[in-house]
């Protein structure tokens, strides 16, 4: 990991804060009816950067949106003509600000889906043009377990460039990748003391206390283990009988891939769209002949919670749950994934 | 309010007298004082059944088949709870016989906040309308009174009403969290689902979600209880009630002061016919 640091205050971020907001297509979490959700702000006030956890939906729909339109179709007595869609030609430079840490690993894992047999050329702009900044997280929220998973918090690259909160009011701004470094660079203007050997002790002290902030902990590899050898574990359906299969876990988890087709026709003109779709959701496996091999929802949350720490996993060397508790949070009836994977892998 | 005891208690004498497969009740969540729904078939898990003023779930949402298999269920209701209760037993979604209700006389229960539901201030009915077995002491009915929130909606001009409705429809993120915490929104395959629509809100839009929402709000409209199990449900915390409570207020002043469920065979406004129902209006 190669580390740029800038050592500045609060005043100085707000200052730097307001300058990128200026120059680049800019979104942030912000509030409505008490949640908060990424949105694109043009000034710092509508903005905080520095939310509650507990945003509604992760960084996810900035890269894979909640709908996205294919192509558009006509039909006529020839037969169909397909059209590309007016979609923006994703070129403009974007800055994401207030990104957690779960978030941001989110994105390293869903990297390897997205460049894997097809490569999702629209997520790949939207990746590649993106700035990603972290949020001053420095207290775990209630059902936070990042710290427990598959990776290092402390160590990791996820974001561009993280916001640290030193000793007496000092802020780090520290650039962790090469992406990262260039726009510290370049857009800094008050450049202060660079990295000294006590500002990265402050920087470690800070992920000492954060880490030591969790309410949850657990043995990842042990769990992952024994998960693997329990898909015919009865206790599947104990974690599942008040789930009522809404939609909401997998939607606004940071890592859930999973899409459906759907098409808005009127006529004979219509878009065909992909919109966000749910293993917990009854239609998921129904097949057109009516055959659903996941009729009831123990057998759905079983895939849920084994492709989130088992099959992900094997296939592509990274846990599919980054530990960010939206889930549970978000849930209805406050379901949590770690709570489901404990209680299935502690028989 | 706490009447776990006593739940916990006919909770055992049920499984004890084999009369029911399933208890729906609460339990205490471990991270702070809320409660999620528990639904038991061993009698062991009867001493973590609880019953508070956070217990605020309608629990008659898990007699649809996916929960409970239309197997013979015990389950907890309140008053707004009881209610749906009615519509679900005249709408033939479940057999009388095959449930033991538990009726709490209610006193409210609390938002996140910590204060009273706004849904247990204008509350109608607290007692149980329908019940095996009543907890509590009845308070009787109270009036119906229009909410200053639906009231200003009124005085808006159409275009500013629908700017504001927008505004809300733009968090929505199609979750449907709002269609399967409703216990009155059974039907397996529903309209505002997205797998099943060609014509319109396939898509995960703001205009999707708006004709999807108030699609969805007109097939409760007359049947909705305020029970606010689906506003409870909402990700986004999108003020849900200002459309089913919109609708309750035209049909209250336009259809003999309807309210939905309260009496036994209640079929819902929109199923009851009667000459003296004014013709100038469609909902
Ligand atoms: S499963 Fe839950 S905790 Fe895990 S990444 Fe998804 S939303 Fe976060
Ligand atoms: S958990 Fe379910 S919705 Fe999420 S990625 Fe896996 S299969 Fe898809
Ligand atoms: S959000 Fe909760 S209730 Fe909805 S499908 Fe997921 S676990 Fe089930
Ligand atoms: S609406 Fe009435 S019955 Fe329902 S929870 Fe509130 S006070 Fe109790
Ligand atoms: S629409 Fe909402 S408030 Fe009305 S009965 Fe259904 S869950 Fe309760
Ligand atoms: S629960 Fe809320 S976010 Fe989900 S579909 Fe209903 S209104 Fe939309």
């Amino acid at each position: 990991m190669n580390v740029f640091l800038v050592e500045t205050d609060k005043t100085g971020l707000q200052k730097f804060y307001e300058e990128i907001i200026g120059k680049f297509e800019t979104y942030a979490p912000v509030e409505k009816f008490g949640k908060y959700d990424y949105k694109r702000i043009s000034k710092l006030d509508e903005c905080d950067p520095d939310s509650p956890i507990e945003t509604t939906m992760s960084i996810k729909p900035l890269f894979f949106p909640k709908t996205a339109k294919v192509m558009k179709f006509k039909e006529d007595n020839t037969g169909t003509t397909i059209s590309e869609t007016d979609e923006d030609s994703l070129t403009g430079k974007r800055i994401i600000l207030g990104v957690k840490h779960c978030d941001a690993r989110g994105l390293q894992v869903l990297d390897q889906v997205y460049n894997w047999d097809y490569i999702d050329t629209d997520y790949q702009k939207r990746r590649g043009n993106t700035v990603i900044i972290s949020t001053r997280c420095d207290k775990a929220g209630t059902q936070c377990f990042c710290t427990s998973l598959d990776y290092d918090v402390e160590k990791s690259d996820a974001h561009d460039i993280r916001i640290v909160n030193g000793l007496d009011g000092k802020i780090y701004i520290q650039a962790v990748t090469q992406k990262g470094e260039g726009f510290v660079k370049e857009n800094i203007s008050q450049q202060s003391a660079v990295g000294s050997q006590q500002s990265l002790e402050e920087i470690k002290k800070h992920y000492k206390s954060f880490e030591a902030s969790f309410r949850l902990k657990m043995d990842y590899k042990e769990v992952n283990e024994k998960l693997q050898k329990l898909f015919d574990s009865p206790e599947f359906e104990t974690v599942s009988s008040n789930c009522i299969g809404c939609n909401t876990c997998a939607f606004i988890c940071p890592t859930c891939h999973c899409f459906k087709i759907t098409d808005e026709k009127i006529k004979d003109t219509g878009v065909r769209y992909k919109s966000y779709d749910s293993c917990n959701n009854g239609y998921f496996t129904l097949m057109a002949g009516g055959h659903n091999p996941r009729p009831v929802k123990y057998r759905r949350w079983r895939q849920r919670a084994l492709h989130k720490f088992v099959y992900y996993k094997e296939r592509f060397g990274m846990n599919l749950c980054v530990g960010c508790g939206h889930c549970a949070i978000s849930c209805p009836v406050n379901i949590s994934i770690f709570d489901v994977v404990n209680q299935v892998a502690k028989v | 309010m706490d009447y776990s005891k006593k739940i916990q208690e006919i909770a055992s004498k049920l499984f004890a007298d084999n009369k029911i497969n399933y208890f729906v009740g609460y339990k205490q969540n471990s991270f702070d004082d809320s409660q999620v729904p528990f639904l038991i078939t061993d009698p062991a898990e009867i001493p973590k059944l609880v019953f508070t003023d956070r217990s605020v779930f309608n629990l008659a949402n898990y007699l649809k088949p996916d929960h409970t298999k239309r197997k013979r269920v015990g389950l907890v209701v309140k008053g707004c709870d009881s209610r749906a209760l009615n519509l679900m037993l005249t709408e033939s979604q479940v057999k009388r016989e095959n449930i033991y209700i538990i009726g709490i006389c209610c006193e409210g229960v609390l938002n996140e906040k910590g204060e009273k539901a706004q849904n247990c201030v204008e509350c109608v009915m607290p007692d149980p309308v329908v019940y095996d077995e009543m907890i509590g002491s009845p308070t009787g009915k109270r009036e119906y009174t229009i909410n200053a929130d639906i009231r200003e909606l009124a005085t808006k001009a159409l275009e500013e009403r629908a700017d504001y409705f927008e505004s809300i429809f733009e968090n929505c993120i199609r979750c449907n969290a709002c269609r399967h915490s409703c216990p009155l929104c059974y039907c397996a395959k529903c309209c505002i689902d997205q797998e099943t629509s060609t014509l319109y809100h396939g898509a995960n839009t703001s205009s999707g979600a708006m004709h999807a929402l108030m699609t969805w709000s007109l097939h409760l409209a007359g049947r909705c209880v305020d029970c606010r199990n689906c506003e409870k449900a909402c990700p986004s915390h999108l003020p849900l009630h200002l459309l089913h409570k919109q609708n309750e207020s035209v049909i209250y002043e336009n259809f003999q002061q309807h309210l939905a469920g309260m009496e036994k065979d209640d079929r819902g406004a929109f199923y009851k016919y009667s000459l003296s129902d004014p013709d100038d209006f469609i909902l």
